[in-house]
């Protein structure tokens, strides 16, 4: 049996390599920055040829893209559809709102950092941002990917009360299934 | 014997849906028996967000409102902060204004292109025609530095000159554009599969439309000629030469008709907008915007988009920042009541076709 | 247009006689000041007998000073070419009218939005309680009492400003004294 650290380094750089090109995005337009999705994925800016295509259900995908602001309404239905995803599972945050609140810093209704709910990979800045920040960030993430530092997921895990309990103090009607993987 | 009822969430997660909306559909089998609409994902309470900036900085929020097409949201508001204060907008600020309006539209064609036919299973139409929207968004670069915001069109006139040498670069790019048209055609149109899944499907009754209040390409799809740049001209659109097309029948075949013909007729406004634009002055400037009061009134003033009729009611009270902005869009009265209506008796493979055919954007019900 | 409006006021006023006129001669608009109870009879009678078929809009203005809600219904006749604006006031204290969604079904939809936003009741008006807030439980939000950014600072986290923040304004003049080329001297201070 191989089960020696240097033998596991191999495995690991070969996993890497193989799951940074081929990431799949979920289709699920939050925001006002889904306008900007579909020139990334169609004729002129490409993003196939870096292994980015569409996934139709969570069980299927592996990224998350908050594209823009998040209404109470919505992100219960995000958490719900973030613990469906199976490992490995990467959030990136789409544009000024996910950072701090943008133009709508004094609303009653959407929340202003994203990072207390949900924990983020990589941000992406902008009003909207262009097609090229957004292969841009693809290429971070796939950087982050190949060192083996994109663990956002591991994070979820460990600090489940604390994001638990920042989730329950804005969404009062908790109906939602344990989670336990 | 009949089959047992289920109730199926067609959710916000959905690779089908237009927007961040769910419909709740009772089903028995395959028909829909009842449909429920529920919005309120994306609500932001613009309006309440507005009442504490002042004229000018809530004029940036107005963008933001319906983000398939952008430019008739700004155009409404400074027409109506206009009307209310009494101010006079030069001629030439006036056709720059229908010549962006007109671009918008186009773009926003475009896009629906790509919408109704990956709805039905025709994904090349998508590559196509958003591809070619590109172009559009690179002239709108060039003129006011954004590809999707614009702010552009403000109270007084327009922000700035076109740079030299525009007109030829947007007539180089309507020229392209009236070509590929043609290859959409030869697609879309004169496909059998397309003919077969859309005659008959998501009829919209001529009697009944207008108690639920339907405007825009869908009256036009039931064979009522009515057009706001016709009956309530503004801007200069009564001194340009265009046509308002019709079809008969009310279903998504008619609809797509009709779009199909308004195409054309905006490459047509735009030729003869750039051919009369005349000189001069393109900007009435406004005093210091911290400072910057309203007389006491109220206006509503109503605008043509590619989905309908856009209403927006302003009312003031003399002081620097705005008592009241009200705005119903097109989708408000197309998205909840009439959708629920139609859907009755339908299939569950036609609802994303049916609901790219109205037109229902979810910002613009719930702002 | 002039003999148009004339004629529509002379029907108003023999049906509706204390019914308020005020004209607005360069436009194509006529505003009618009605009381509350008048709303469900003069909107029947403008769209079944002269022709005002459309409904466009109601609007809904907040007078906090003077205690009172208005509401704007604004009817459009494709034939005559005329906006009527038929506005009336409701006491802020306890708001409440009569429901017209007999008569065009899209105020439906309206209505809906006033009773959740504003507060107001609406008399034979059958639909779910809940349709854009989720499990709200404060007062009205659109009414001009209620403090936004207070409820948004209370349950909402903000993000701290960075640690080395500068001034704006004195970071442009600081830089403004170095050298500016040629052709940017015109935008500089």
């Amino acid at each position: 049996m191989i089960n020696d650290k240097n033998s596991q380094k191999i495995v690991d750089i070969i996993q890497n390599w193989s799951r940074k090109h081929s990431i799949w995005v979920l289709a699920y337009g939050t925001g006002c920055g889904a306008i900007e999705i579909p020139p990334t994925m169609t004729s002129r800016y490409d993003a196939e040829r870096l292994g980015v295509r569409g996934a139709a259900t969570p069980r299927q995908a592996d990224v998350l893209l908050i594209t823009g602001y998040l209404t109470t309404k919505t992100l219960k239905r995000v958490i719900r559809v973030y613990e469906q995803m199976q490992d490995p599972k990467y959030v990136i945050g789409f544009g000024s709102c996910t950072i701090n609140g943008g133009m709508y810093y004094d609303s009653y209704n959407t929340i202003k950092v994203l990072d207390k709910y949900l924990p983020v990979d990589v941000y992406i800045n902008g009003c909207m941002p262009r097609p090229e920040s957004v292969l841009a960030g693809f290429g971070k993430l796939q950087e982050l990917i190949g060192d083996g530092k994109a663990n956002g997921a591991d994070k979820y895990k460990e600090n489940l009360d604390w994001y638990r309990a920042n989730q329950k103090k804005i969404i009062p009607n908790w109906v939602m299934p344990e989670y336990n993987w | 014997m009949r089959e047992k009822a289920t109730t199926l969430y067609f959710g916000p997660q959905h690779p089908g849906i237009t927007g961040n909306m769910m419909v709740r559909v009772k089903v028995e089998g395959d028909t829909i028996v009842k449909a429920t609409t529920e919005v309120g994902y994306l609500h932001r309470a613009f309006e309440k967000l507005q009442e504490k900036r002042n004229w000018l900085q809530s004029f940036t929020m107005m963008c933001r409102f319906c983000v398939p097409e952008t430019d008739p949201m700004e155009e409404s508001y400074s027409r109506a902060v206009e009307a209310i204060e009494g101010r006079e907008v030069p001629e030439r600020a006036k056709y720059i204004r229908v010549m962006v309006l007109e671009l918008a539209r186009l773009a926003s064609f475009m896009l629906w292109y790509g919408g109704q036919n990956g709805s039905l299973g025709l994904y090349t139409m998508g590559q196509w025609s958003v591809g070619d929207r590109n172009y559009i968004l690179d002239l709108f670069e060039e003129l006011t530095g954004g590809r999707v915001y614009h702010m552009y069109i403000w109270p007084g006139g327009v922000r700035r000159d076109l740079p030299k040498g525009f007109e030829q670069k947007v007539l180089k790019t309507l020229d392209y554009l009236e070509n590929r048209l043609n290859d959409y055609d030869d697609l879309m149109f004169d496909n059998a599969i397309f003919k077969k899944r859309t005659q008959g499907v998501g009829i919209v009754d001529k009697g009944k439309a207008i108690e639920h209040g339907v405007v825009g390409a869908v009256l036009r799809g039931c064979g009522i000629k009515s057009d706001i740049r016709i009956d309530d001209p503004y801007e200069v659109y009564d001194k340009l030469d265009f046509e308002v097309p019709t079809a008969e029948g009310g279903d998504i075949w008619a609809r797509a008709l009709v779009r199909r013909q308004e195409a054309r007729q905006s490459i047509r406004i735009i030729r003869q907008a750039i051919a009369d634009m005349p000189g001069g002055s393109f900007y009435n400037k406004i005093p210091n915007p911290q400072k910057w009061t309203i007389p006491k009134g109220d206006a509503y003033v109503r605008t043509e988009s590619v989905r309908g009729e856009i209403g927006m009611y302003i009312a003031s009270d003399g002081g620097t920042m705005p008592r009241r902005v009200h705005l119903r869009g097109a989708a408000y009265v197309h998205g909840i009541t009439l959708l629920e209506d139609v859907l009755m008796g339908e299939n569950i493979a036609d609802i994303s076709a049916i609901m790219n055919s109205l037109g229902t954007c979810p910002p613009e019900i719930e702002r | 247009m002039q003999q148009l409006k004339a004629n529509l006021i002379e029907h108003i006023k023999t049906s509706f006689k204390d019914a308020r006129v005020q004209d607005y001669p360069d436009e194509n608009r006529l505003d009618f000041y009605v009381n509350k109870q008048c709303i469900p009879s003069i909107l029947t009678y403008a769209k079944d007998r002269l022709g005002y078929i459309h409904l466009s809009h109601i609007a809904i203005v907040d007078w906090l000073e003077e205690g009172e809600f208005e509401l704007i219904y604004i009817i459009w006749s494709p034939e005559e070419k005329i906006k009527m604006f038929v506005r009336t006031r409701l006491d802020r204290e306890n708001p409440v009218i009569a429901n017209i969604d007999m008569i065009w079904r899209q105020a439906n939809t309206y209505e809906r939005e006033f009773r959740e936003m504003y507060g107001i009741q609406f008399q034979g008006l059958e639909a779910p309680e809940e349709f854009i807030l989720e499990d709200w439980n404060g007062p009205p939000p659109m009414r001009r009492d209620f403090d936004t950014e207070a409820y948004a600072n209370e349950t909402f986290f903000h993000r701290p400003g960075r640690e080395d923040a500068l001034d704006v304004r004195e970071e442009i003049i600081k830089r403004s004294r170095e050298e500016i080329p040629e052709f940017a001297k015109k935008y500089s201070r």
